[in-house]
């Protein structure tokens, strides 16, 4: 892993096309599986993701070859993603769609419930734990879906939020704490009762 | 009572992580494609690739946007990952997953006629080449020996360097290395292991019990007493001959001596 990790960078720094669509590659479906599970939609993960490589792109291009060698492409490409999720997080909640404009007049029409692809990847008793994971907050979320979907190393948390290993550890824990709580109430009260 | 309920809490705690990891879905077969489209990387940077369904099981192939690149049988890779490894450490090409396949491969896959389907044989050697266009015009359903591909390509009949040359075989299954056999009639299966080979042998029809029972009755070439021509044995017109018609020869030469001539369709000598 290690291994194949040093030649993408070093594909990276010698040819950035030829690197990037290695980068593609091997990080895309993680990153959408993040922006999948951190905002709920199959549909915004898939233009969110492509968001995420199309600014990881553009930054590429302004970075000297020995930058791209010491890129650690899993965490920084983590970064892009939280960020350009809560990029667009905050533009629809500051620019809401109205549903007065004649041009958006078919959005009242838009289905709100899982599609598809969201019901085929979701099935049943997984349909709990992916509405409980949209309730938790924002940082939380993001946290808890890098550690424990993806799989991230604390270190690389740390260093795709930019802030300490200890920050990033009592996050993940007290999203679990959370969703534990929202998935089996009782059992919350039971635990609190105890403690 | 309180100490028990932690031992109950813990196993929960596995479970939720599990559960948690389970939620890494794959992202759906185009997502990389499109995202390489958006952001305008030339077409010509990568390779796509796509798995099909064929008679003798899944295939990846992977394509430019000219020609078939790489080819592997599902049960010669663990995973499409694994493809994607030995597809780049060949050619030094990325190869991405798109849906829609290379056009023309769902017709030669389904016919099991792949000689027009164009393949980039870039990075090996003139021999290799030559061999592999050569194996490329073996029919479907047909097998031919290792001199016979000599004779075609127009090379020395070493057995050596050819089979080095079908091992190289970077499209199994639409380059049909498994119509190659020895003299003595066994499966050259130089790329791939013998199974594969038989599968995809038996995926295009060919009778293996019918041809080792010739090699018994010492049949490397087949001859009609009706019309004096000799093939061999899995020539479409050598199927056609019927049992008591049906003559025997061990080599071109004695085929000639008793005054037959070669087929003109499977070549079993210079015609």
């Amino acid at each position: 892993m290690d291994d194949m990790a040093e030649q993408l960078t070093e594909r990276l720094a010698s040819d950035l096309d030829d690197g990037f669509t290695e980068l593609v590659r091997v990080h895309a479906s993680a990153v959408r599986a993040f922006l999948f599970r951190v905002s709920g939609s199959a549909a915004e993960a898939d233009d969110l993701g492509q968001d995420t490589f199309l600014r990881a792109y553009s930054a590429l291009q302004t970075y000297s070859p020995e930058r791209r060698r010491k890129l650690k492409p899993r965490a920084w490409l983590m970064t892009i993603a939280a960020n350009v999720w809560r990029n667009h997080v905050r533009t629809s909640v500051r620019h809401p769609v109205s549903a007065t404009r004649a041009e958006d007049a078919c959005d009242t029409w838009v289905d709100e419930s899982p599609g598809p692809e969201e019901r085929a990847a979701t099935s049943a008793d997984r349909t709990v734990l992916v509405k409980a994971l949209t309730e938790l907050p924002e940082k939380h979320r993001v946290a808890v879906v890098m550690r424990h979907v993806i799989g991230m190393s604390y270190s690389d948390m740390a260093e795709a939020q930019g802030c300490p290993v200890g920050t990033v550890k009592a996050q993940v824990s007290r999203g679990i704490g959370t969703l534990r709580e929202i998935l089996t109430p009782e059992a919350a009260v039971l635990g609190e009762v105890t403690r | 009572m309180n100490y028990r309920n932690d031992e109950e809490e813990r196993p929960a705690e596995g479970q939720l992580e599990h559960a948690l990891a389970d939620l890494a879905a794959p992202a759906p077969a185009d997502f990389a494609l499109r995202v390489l489209q958006r952001v305008g990387i030339s077409r010509d940077r990568y390779d796509t690739y796509s798995h099909l369904d064929s008679a003798a099981g899944g295939l990846f192939v992977a394509y430019s946007p000219d020609a078939v690149t790489g080819s592997a049988v599902d049960t010669m890779v663990t995973d499409a990952d694994e493809f994607e490894r030995l597809h780049h450490a060949r050619t030094g090409r990325t190869a991405i997953r798109a849906s829609a396949p290379f056009p023309g491969l769902r017709p030669a896959l389904r016919t099991g006629r792949a000689k027009r389907l164009p393949i980039d044989l870039g990075g090996l050697t003139d021999l290799e080449c030559a061999v592999l266009h050569a194996v490329r015009s073996i029919p479907s359903g047909q097998l031919r020996p290792i001199t016979w591909l000599a004779r075609e390509a127009s090379l020395p009949s070493a057995t050596g360097p050819i089979v080095e040359a079908l091992a190289k075989n970077p499209v199994p299954m639409l380059i049909p290395c498994h119509r190659v056999t020895y003299e003595g009639g066994m499966p050259c299966d130089a790329a791939y292991a013998e199974r594969v080979g038989d599968a995809l042998r038996s995926a295009e029809g060919i009778d293996m019990h019918r041809l080792e029972e010739l090699t018994l009755r010492g049949a490397v070439f087949l001859g009609s007493d009706t019309t004096r021509i000799y093939c061999h044995p899995t020539c479409a017109h050598a199927r056609r001959i019927t049992r008591p018609h049906q003559v025997p020869f061990r080599t071109a030469g004695a085929a000639r001596q008793a005054g037959y001539r070669a087929c003109k369709s499977c070549r079993p000598a210079t015609v």
